[in-house]
């Protein structure tokens, strides 16, 4: 199998798993079984894409050229890899959640939801693989499409509300600034090949490089920087599943992967510090991360706590990426792996939370800890990762983007970082801490005693939820100790050398 | 493939497997023998680094051995064999697994090489110890925790943020002795003093340790601090700032120690006293200094620990740690008292106790340098120690008013716990040639000259004499039940108060503003009806006139949220 | 866990046998002696001044007595400016409850409370 083959491979099994599951939906455990069996198979040939790219390979495949210069082609690189890497691993652990997830909470219309997640994992590989904006964009706008039936999957009035605002916000945004940033640079450029080292220098007046940035940045609503995020939080009245893979990890992802993917083969980091076009940028991405973080802190709500945490955390990304060098680059690609493996476990333990104690607010959490000891340890595993402590994955990236922000001679950052760590701990750590800490709240007078007493018993999700919640947790512990590795891989992101600061 | 097997690893691995162990004596031996394992890990090593390893251009060293961290890995060793005797009544798998990673987390800290692996440890034995504090399990406690965390997670990220500086600037992260003077420096210097207590910076230390659970606070009281000692040691020997902030620290809170009723607290604010001997010591920089440093810590680690497991026995036993509703114990725990006072003569450093021949190293080298002021205030604390610890603890815990209370002895665990903690306190004083041989530096010292017992008993003595003479005219501040205002007031009144206002502010700024808008954007949209609407002259050029209309607004949109 | 009470009818030969012997602490003569004991041991301390060489590093550490007093005097500071404090820095034992264990009961469940009968 060539490695163009298994390019193709790749965004096809999805696909065809679509049609597989549409087929089956009659029978629930077959149904579940392919969608495993799946993503299994899509993960196995990422990792012979992976090892392939390792080994500097650099597949690329042209599918249809729509008129001269305008092709969907998917061409691989170090920082897409990652990025598919990440969506289709996780998607192995989703998928078994989301059986637990699914029957436990007794959810209808099952099948389309296996249909359009499939549908949303083809579309998040292909816009990972995608080889120009134009391609790029058009999968950009599939995975919105592909997800809005899952957002508005419990179709009661608020889920479509907030699959309005979802779907509202993010075409809005991608139509009106992210289209005429990709028209605009295709019409500097003549191309829209993302290239190392970027296409626009030379091409464009320095002066409109921060416009330009701006449409990028705002257009790519899925990086949820402030002021377009609130379709972030309104997408989490989906079913916990999607909320994990697609707003912890495939959707957002791509936004910042996008954000990424502009700022090294667009602009080119080299070209973005030399202008200093970036600098609004780091400014607008260090305001979103605390904002969101204490927007975070004052929502009881569990999935819009973590919804904000997300709203932040991604901006550290786009931080990383307006820092404009490689070790910003660095830090926020890894990021994206750091920060997915520990929302991911965030959100299932939020969903383990709701099909096991039928709890989604954090004031009612207290006491139920020891009752469901291993969500929450994975859940304090997961929050020190985000928080970026030791010995979990989000210290590396954190440390990265520091070094990063040092580099770039932004010592405000530096402090922003900070701040958002303490932040992180007060909104994160809470919930562990007052689940198996706090005493339980102190009986109404007049409840009757036997039925409020609580039981000692342990009462866990069921197993489908549990295992993958304890694989990603463990994932953040082995992320620290494996980043030597990662680190390799990330520097091998061709990055043209910057103009000193 | 580095070898990994440093003493941190070995508390690592016996936390993961902790609660494996069935329940009973052999998970209870656990936490007893681990410390056991972790000194024959290093012991036996020659000085070097040990477990050394390229990772990412960064050079790590788990295992530095060289006297001085030695010396703080045995005291942090024996401390943490200590406290698991005493506790050996606990069945709490949390506050077993958070102590053995604590105090894991400690050592490996005392013993990293670089500043990396020095901040991984740094943040463990932040995230370990909060769970301490939390196992108390009250509203209470979890607020105290969570303040303690966010002040001791603070010191963390300000120590990786000055560690990415200092990277930066030399390329190393090499954990050597630096000099104050860049912002890299400075921030790793006030993340030192965060753990440490610096004056202002302190307060969490008496917030917290109170809040722990009876062993959480004997755990708690031995390795913060004391790692953060051991860091200043290693990084800033010789600053000479830190003479002046460990003046202040031996001479402030012994002021809130005479007034504060919780007797937990009262040893906080006396650790918070003792450690500024140390960072005096450490400011002082030369051997001698140094020396009595890292003696002091030793001893220190001891005779408090001592001083809060009979201050524990006592709450374990009657429910409460506080003056006002204590006294007169001595007549059913006798060998608690006995402890107790043990432990309050070595802090008191009565000669033939511990104190006594470690804090002399300190005085003696702060004289030698000529700093008089200095050793003046280091004198008046001395003295205002045994004030307040030697004499205060015992006194209002064991004699003074009769509270009524009979409770029964301490159990046989914890009195061999403090038997053999104050069996160390005494031998060390009688005998501290041993401890001596174990200092960083070859110096010759002798504690026990004329002079010196003479000084020293006359200091004690005139200063219990005070004591009593203020109790007999009824100077002295009776015990009450209060709550002292000490910096945290900052964090814990002012400043919410401050957000609430400016929340107060802000909402009602933002309403009167939002009433405007709306009135205007809704008279504004009546004026384009009636002029575009269809009943409006404008209709005629409908599809122009609202195109174009459209258009200025996208493009204005545009703009405005370009600019944003 | 009374706060006060009326000394109830105890036997001291069942306290432990190291309580049976300082029970002298509680009889305020027997204290009286041990205070004037102290104040003899402050003189004779004082006076040993004279009597040997004393190794020093200030001036001010040759004046006889010179540690006792410094003591005495600053022990004496201590205690009326920690008075004075207090003026200022108390406040309710609940000041900043919930927020605070001041004001709570310890858990029963972190305790081993029990009581002798004497």
């Amino acid at each position: 199998m060539t490695d163009a083959n298994a390019l193709l491979l790749a965004l096809s099994i999805p696909t065809v798993t679509m049609f597989l599951i549409a087929m089956s939906g009659s029978r629930p455990n077959i149904r579940d079984g392919i969608s495993i069996v799946a993503s299994i198979c899509t993960f196995a040939v990422v990792l012979r894409l992976l090892e392939s790219v390792m080994a500097g390979a650099r597949p690329s495949v042209t599918l249809v050229e729509v008129m001269p210069g305008l092709t969907i082609n998917f061409s691989i690189e170090p920082l897409g890899m990652l990025f598919a890497t990440v969506a289709s691993g996780l998607w192995i652990v989703t998928a078994i959640y989301s059986i637990g997830y699914m029957r436990g909470a007794q959810e209808k219309k099952q099948t389309r939801f296996y249909i359009c997640f499939a549908l949303a994992i083809a579309s998040a590989l292909a816009i990972a693989f995608s080889g120009n904006l134009f391609t790029l964009f058009i999968f950009y706008e599939v995975l919105t499409i592909s997800t809005y039936p899952l957002v508005a999957h419990k179709e009661t009035p608020e889920a479509r509300a907030g699959a309005r605002v979802y779907l509202g916000i993010l075409m809005t945004t991608s139509i009106l600034f992210l289209l005429v940033a990709v028209i605009w640079t295709w019409n500097l450029a003549g191309t829209m090949e993302f290239r190392a080292g970027g296409i626009l220098e030379g091409n464009i007046d320095p002066a409109y490089v921060p416009f330009l940035l701006a449409l990028f940045a705002f257009g790519i609503g899925k990086a949820a920087l402030m002021p377009f995020h609130r379709w972030l939080p309104a997408a989490m009245v989906a079913p916990t599943p999607v909320s994990a893979l697609l707003h912890a990890v495939a959707v957002v992802k791509a936004g910042v992967f996008t954000m990424l993917k502009v700022g090294t083969y667009i602009f080119g980091v080299g070209f973005l510090s030399k202008t200093g076009a970036s600098e609004w940028l780091v400014w607008v991405a260090g305001a979103s991360i605390l904002i969101a973080s204490i927007i975070a802190l004052t929502k009881d709500d569990l999935k819009a706590r973590l919804a904000y945490s997300t709203v932040s955390q991604l901006s550290y990304i786009t931080l990383g990426v307006a820092l404009a060098n490689q070790m910003g680059v660095i830090g926020g690609s890894m990021h994206i792996a750091m920060h997915a493996m520990g929302k991911i476990t965030l959100f299932m333990c939020a969903g383990a939370i709701y099909v096991a104690a039928h709890k989604t607010k954090v004031s009612e959490l207290d006491g139920l800890g020891p009752k469901m000891p291993v969500t929450f340890i994975c859940f304090t595993i997961a929050s020190l990762s985000i928080i970026g402590l030791p010995p979990f994955g989000g210290a590396w990236s954190k440390w990265y983007l520091l070094l990063a922000a040092a580099n770039a001679g932004q010592v405000v950052m530096i402090v922003v970082l900070m701040l958002s760590s303490l932040l992180n701990v007060a909104y994160l750590l809470a919930i562990p801490g007052r689940a198996f800490f706090a005493p339980p709240k102190k009986q109404v007078a007049h409840s009757l005693g036997a039925a409020a007493s609580p039981s000692d018993g342990i009462e866990e999700a069921p197993l489908f939820c549990l295992v993958p919640i304890c694989l990603t947790a463990i994932g953040c512990i082995v992320l620290f100790f494996a980043v030597g590795g990662l680190y390799e891989y990330l520097l091998s992101i061709p990055i043209l050398p910057e103009a000193a600061p | 493939m580095p070898e990994l097997l440093t003493p941190a690893t070995v508390y690592i691995l016996a936390a993961i497997l902790l609660p494996f162990v069935p329940k009973g004596i052999f998970r209870q031996l656990v936490p007893v023998l681990v410390p056991f394992a972790g000194v024959a890990v290093f012991w036996t090593l020659q000085s070097g680094t040990f477990s050394s390893f390229n990772l990412m251009g960064l050079h790590i060293g788990l295992m530095r051995i060289d006297d001085l961290s030695r010396i703080f890995g045995l005291i942090f060793s024996i401390a943490a064999c200590l406290a698991a005797i005493y506790a050996w009544h606990v069945r709490d798998t949390i506050q077993q697994v958070a102590g053995l990673l604590y105090a894991g987390s400690a050592i490996g800290a005392v013993f990293a090489a670089d500043l990396i692996t020095l901040f991984v440890f740094w943040e463990g034995t932040a995230i370990a110890s909060v769970f301490l504090i939390w196992a108390r399990r009250t509203e209470g406690a979890y607020a105290t925790g969570m303040r303690y965390l966010i002040v001791q997670i603070g010191s963390g990220v300000i120590l990786m943020a000055g560690v990415v500086l200092l990277y930066r600037e030399t390329g190393t992260v090499a954990f050597s002795q630096m000099e104050l003077g860049s912002l890299a420096t400075w921030m790793i210097f006030i993340a030192f003093g965060i753990k440490c207590a610096f004056p202002l910076l302190h307060n969490w230390l008496q917030d917290a340790y109170p809040a722990a659970t009876v062993t959480g606070t004997v755990i708690l009281s031995a390795f913060t601090t004391k790692l953060a000692v051991y860091a200043l040691a290693r990084g800033f020997p010789g600053t000479e700032i830190l003479i002046y902030i460990g003046a202040v620290m031996t001479l402030f809170p012994i002021f809130y120690a005479v007034i504060e009723n919780d007797l937990r607290r009262v040893l906080a604010y006396s650790l918070n006293n003792q450690l500024g001997f140390m960072v005096v010591g450490v400011g002082i920089g030369t051997p001698l200094a140094l020396n009595g440093t890292a003696a002091h810590a030793f001893c220190h680690i001891l005779y408090k620990a001592l001083l809060f497991m009979s201050v524990g026995a006592v709450l374990f036993r009657t429910g409460t740690a506080k003056g006002s509703e204590l006294g007169g114990l001595y007549k059913t725990m006798p060998w608690t008292m006995a402890f107790c006072v043990v432990g309050a003569a070595s802090i008191s450093a009565f000669p033939l106790f511990s104190g006594f021949i470690s804090k002399s190293l300190i005085l003696s080298a702060s004289a030698d340098e000529g700093h008089f002021i200095v050793w003046l205030i280091l004198l008046f604390a001395s003295a205002g120690v045994f004030h307040h610890s030697g004499i205060k603890i015992p006194y209002f815990a064991f004699f003074a008013h009769d509270s009524g209370k009979r409770p029964k002895e301490a159990p046989r665990h914890m009195l061999i716990a403090m038997g053999v903690t104050a069996a160390l306190c005494i031998g060390i004083g009688v005998y501290p040639a041993p401890l001596y041989e174990l200092l960083p530096y070859d110096v010759g010292y002798e504690p026990y000259t004329t002079s010196h017992v003479v000084t020293q008993l006359q200091l004690l003595f005139f200063s219990a004499l005070a004591f009593t003479v203020l109790m007999k005219t009824r100077v002295y501040p009776p015990e009450l039940r209060s709550t002292n205002l000490d910096s945290d007031w900052i964090y814990r009144r002012m400043l919410p108060a401050m957000v609430a206002g400016l929340r107060h502010v802000i909402t009602g700024t933002w309403r009167f503003a939002s009433r405007v808008t709306t009135t205007r954007v809704d008279r504004f949209i009546a004026t384009i009806y009636r002029a575009h609407g269809p009943q409006g002259p404008l209709a005629r050029t409908w599809p122009t006139g609202s195109m174009v209309l459209w258009m200025a607004v996208l493009l204005g949109m545009t703009l405005v949220l370009a600019y944003i | 866990m009374t706060g006060s009470h009326s000394p109830r009818a105890e036997d001291p030969a069942r306290f432990p046998w190291l309580s049976r012997h300082l029970l002298w602490t509680s009889d305020p003569s027997k204290v009286n002696r041990l205070v004037w004991a102290l104040v003899i041991l402050c003189a004779g301390l004082t006076l040993a001044d004279f009597f040997y060489h004393k190794h020093s590093h200030f001036e001010i550490e040759q004046v006889p007595g010179f540690y006792g007093f410094y003591g005495f005097i600053m022990c004496a500071a201590l205690v009326i400016a920690a008075k004075g404090l207090r003026v200022l820095l108390k406040r309710d034992e609940d000041y900043y409850a919930p927020y605070t264990v001041e004001s709570e009961e310890h858990p029963e469940a972190d305790l081993g409370r029990e009581n002798i009968d004497a």
